[in-house]
């Protein structure tokens, strides 16, 4: 199969948006997705975004059942670590089901490395759920470690109302 | 005691690798920390800072005194592709003389402030899950601990993992 791997454009949001949602069904959360391809534009697409994103396009003739030609998407950020220096962030990777196992995935992954590369940063960082068994052997193979399991790391939110909560008093301890 | 937030400025980042190096101390990681003020330095005061830091300093005793630098927030700003962005918490200390005074509080109070004020939906930070005092005082303050309660676990890719990967295999 024909792939390319490109940085996406403003042009990209709707299909980005499309895939943002696929990737949360299996992730059995759609309901948690509150943002549009509008949001994502404004945000990734101003003077200083807040996140890159490289698509996976395959030509006309591979497009998908419902006619779609962009197929995957990778979207990462710049993150620090006080420890090592700049940390790039894969906040989502994912490939459309009928185009996996061609490689695309790990494309996709190797970009996001060498985006990371170039611009000196030390470490790739992601986060999956525990029960993605695919997903966590995908990352192993490539030698990801589980830093919740090896070190304990637990990922907290202040979110909604309790973030609201927080600014406006300063509770005692 | 007298204190103050501020925002960091190029002459804090000793201060600021002090009190990393204090926090890996009590996270029993102090060896892995191998950035230098230089690093901290171009990293945050350059042309693309890729953090922010705010500083808790008090008055000293007198004012013959020098200002000390006594605790800080590290942050910069996240994706959340379902909600949009997010202010990550990277770093967050009050040395532990000056605990019990309400600065670590008001230090998350004006962050969370700053989190609303620059449209972000969400405050997301790691603790590791032996550190419960932490652990209570955010969990008092209402977050959630998303590696328990919908099960996210934090991967990494180190330097060595991260070359092999970016040089493309001879498919």
């Amino acid at each position: 199969m024909n792939f390319k791997i490109r940085a996406a454009s403003k042009e990209d949001c709707k299909d980005i948006s499309r895939m943002i949602m696929e990737l949360a069904v299996y992730e059995k959360m759609p309901d948690q997705v509150k943002i549009s391809h509008e949001e994502l534009q404004r945000d990734g697409f101003c003077q200083n975004p807040f996140f890159q994103c490289l698509v996976a396009e395959v030509p006309e003739e591979q497009k998908s059942k419902e006619g779609f030609t962009v197929v995957g998407y990778a979207l990462y950020f710049y993150t620090y670590s006080t420890w090592k220096g700049p940390t790039v962030f894969l906040e989502d990777l994912y490939v459309m089901p009928e185009f996996r196992g061609k490689g695309i995935g790990k494309g996709l992954l190797s970009k996001v490395a060498e985006v990371a590369k170039k611009k000196q940063c030390v470490r790739l960082q992601l986060s999956v759920l525990d029960w993605n068994t695919p997903s966590r052997d995908f990352y192993a193979a490539k030698g990801a470690q589980d830093l919740t399991v090896t070190e304990g790391w637990h990922f907290i939110r202040f979110d909604g109302q309790n973030l609201d909560n927080l600014a406006n008093e300063a509770p005692k301890d | 005691m007298d204190y103050k937030l501020r925002k960091a400025e190029p002459k804090d980042v000793s201060d600021i690798l002090r009190l990393v190096k204090e926090l890996a101390k009590y996270e029993e990681m102090e060896h892995q920390v191998t950035l230098t003020e230089k690093e901290l330095l171009e990293d945050g005061f350059g042309d693309t800072p890729f953090y922010h830091c705010v500083i808790a300093e008090t008055q000293g005793e007198s004012s013959r005194d020098d200002p000390r630098v006594v605790g800080f927030a590290m942050y910069y700003f996240t994706y959340d592709p379902w909600v949009g962005k997010q202010l990550y918490l990277e770093e967050f200390y009050v040395m532990d003389e000056c605990r019990g005074l309400g600065i670590g509080s008001e230090i998350l109070r004006h962050l969370s402030d700053l989190a609303m004020k620059t449209r972000c939906t969400g405050m997301m930070f790691v603790v590791a899950e032996n550190n419960e005092p932490s652990l209570q005082f955010y969990k008092r303050r209402g977050a959630e601990d998303l590696s328990q309660e919908e099960g996210w676990r934090l991967f990494r890719f180190d330097k060595d993992s991260l070359v092999k990967m970016a040089t493309p295999a001879e498919e």
